[in-house]
């Protein structure tokens, strides 16, 4: 048990993934967003029609993520039922990331696959991302708290898996009742089986290998480890080589691929998806694992990321390649503050010595 | 003795950690090892004479031994 065994699994992790993504870009999905959790989740709320002015499709990415993560965390008996560490709490931050990415246009990994396009907006947004998880750390430092998790009942953490399980039968059997894009975004999709295939394979690589946007970058900067941000730098190369052999990368601000080009509004966005996600302990990626994993604290995140997704498209709150709207604009302000107030109302006065370095 | 504690929250290794450094006692925070838990969370790693035990300190979940190899073997509590 040497901990520099994990040196080379999270380097063969992001390996992985960004083969994972360049096969999705293959097959069909969007253009630099071959692979994103913020964008699949609004698809698939569009695709149940709880928003009917983005685009509409239930990922099986998603469900393959959500089902790799609960079959491999079985077999590894690392599966744990828990929850009741401020659910409400969660489920409101989850609002709040997904309003800033639908401001930015993608989560974290987006961010990682767009840079690998030469997206140069999204290396603009990264300064924002970094930024709010500094101020998210910050506020860990001194004493920041969302309480403690318990164990729940064996259903409590299977109940996520078996509502994903309906949302696959719900898609191949695609009754009237469920929504599917004509054109645009939501049209753009790899086959049924290689989405599904390939999101049971980031599942189970991103259980393994506790891949996260967030944990990552906040154990870079508060611990100087840079473990995981290895990771992301072979999701980014892998993704990069695999652009310029198929004529896909294409460096600049302008005319990227569903992307606008509103620098302060991408930092913007990003911050408010860094921030939230370390006030929530990981990013969203990293929320669907362990919502597959029998957290139910991150299923109903994801829950809160759905209702962000919804709000931000029936209220005309997200970005398009136009821009930003002046909606989101005033979406973000709230989303900032209400993020800033739950950070300092549970932030309770540090009892002892010295902070450790931010 | 080497230990290593992991807990339930960021707040309580935090704390922890913070209560050792006062106390003069070598200890430091850092990322919980893959094979301790398939958690992303924080953990103390510190010198103490004999083992913590866990339920009495706030939000503290396992404590480890830390041997010469750094392996970890869990401490009775």
């Amino acid at each position: 048990m040497k901990i520099t065994r994990g040196k080379w699994s999270v380097v063969i992790a992001g390996v992985i993934i960004g083969l994972v993504a360049a096969v999705l870009g293959h097959f069909g999905n969007p253009g630099n967003m071959q692979l994103c959790i913020a964008c699949f989740i609004r698809d698939t709320t569009g695709g149940l029609g709880l928003q009917t002015a983005g685009p509409q499709y239930i990922r099986p990415e998603l469900i393959g993520i959500v089902l790799g993560a609960f079959i491999i965390s079985f077999i590894k008996r690392e599966h744990a039922p828990k929850g009741g560490s401020s659910p409400f709490t969660r489920f409101i931050l989850g609002m709040c990331v997904m309003v800033g990415a639908l401001i930015f246009l993608g989560c974290p990994i987006r961010m990682i696959l767009r840079i690998a396009g030469g997206d140069l907006n999204a290396v603009i947004g990264l300064i924002g991302f970094v930024g709010g998880i500094l101020t998210g750390v910050l506020f860990l430092n001194k004493g920041f708290s969302l309480k403690r998790n318990y164990d729940q009942p064996k259903l409590e953490g299977v109940a996520f898996p078996v509502v994903n399980v309906l949302l696959l039968v719900l898609l191949i059997a695609a009754p009237a009742l469920i929504f599917f894009s004509e054109k645009g975004p939501g049209s753009m999709k790899a086959p049924i089986l290689i989405s599904l295939a390939a999101g049971l394979i980031v599942g189970i690589v991103a259980q393994r290998s506790r891949l996260c946007f967030v944990s990552g970058t906040r154990d870079a900067v508060m611990f100087r480890n840079y473990f995981m941000l290895l990771c992301y730098a072979a999701i980014l190369v892998v993704v990069l080589i695999a652009n310029v052999i198929s004529g896909t990368f294409k460096l600049g601000f302008a005319d990227q691929p569903i992307a606008h080009t509103e620098w302060l509004w991408n930092i913007l966005g990003l911050y408010l998806v860094g921030f939230g996600s370390t006030l929530l302990g990981g990013c969203p990626m990293r929320q669907m694992i362990l919502a597959g994993s029998g957290n139910s604290d991150s299923a109903v995140t994801v829950l809160g990321f759905v209702a962000g997704a919804a709000v931000s498209h029936n209220f005309g709150l997200a970005s398009s390649a136009a821009g930003t709207t002046p909606n989101g604009r005033i979406a973000f302000v709230i989303c900032v503050a209400v993020v800033f107030a739950i950070a300092i109302f549970n932030t309770k006065k540090s009892t002892a010595g010295q902070g450790v370095r931010a | 003795m080497e230990y290593l504690a992991t807990f339930h929250t960021h707040y309580g290794a935090v704390q922890f950690n913070k209560r050792r450094n006062a106390e003069g006692v070598q200890s430091k925070l850092m990322p919980v090892p893959r094979e301790l838990s398939a958690n992303c969370g924080l953990c103390v790693r510190f010198i103490a004479p004999a083992a913590p035990n866990p339920s009495e300190h706030e939000d503290m979940d396992k404590c480890y031994a830390v041997n010469e190899y750094g392996e970890y073997t869990i401490t009775e509590d």
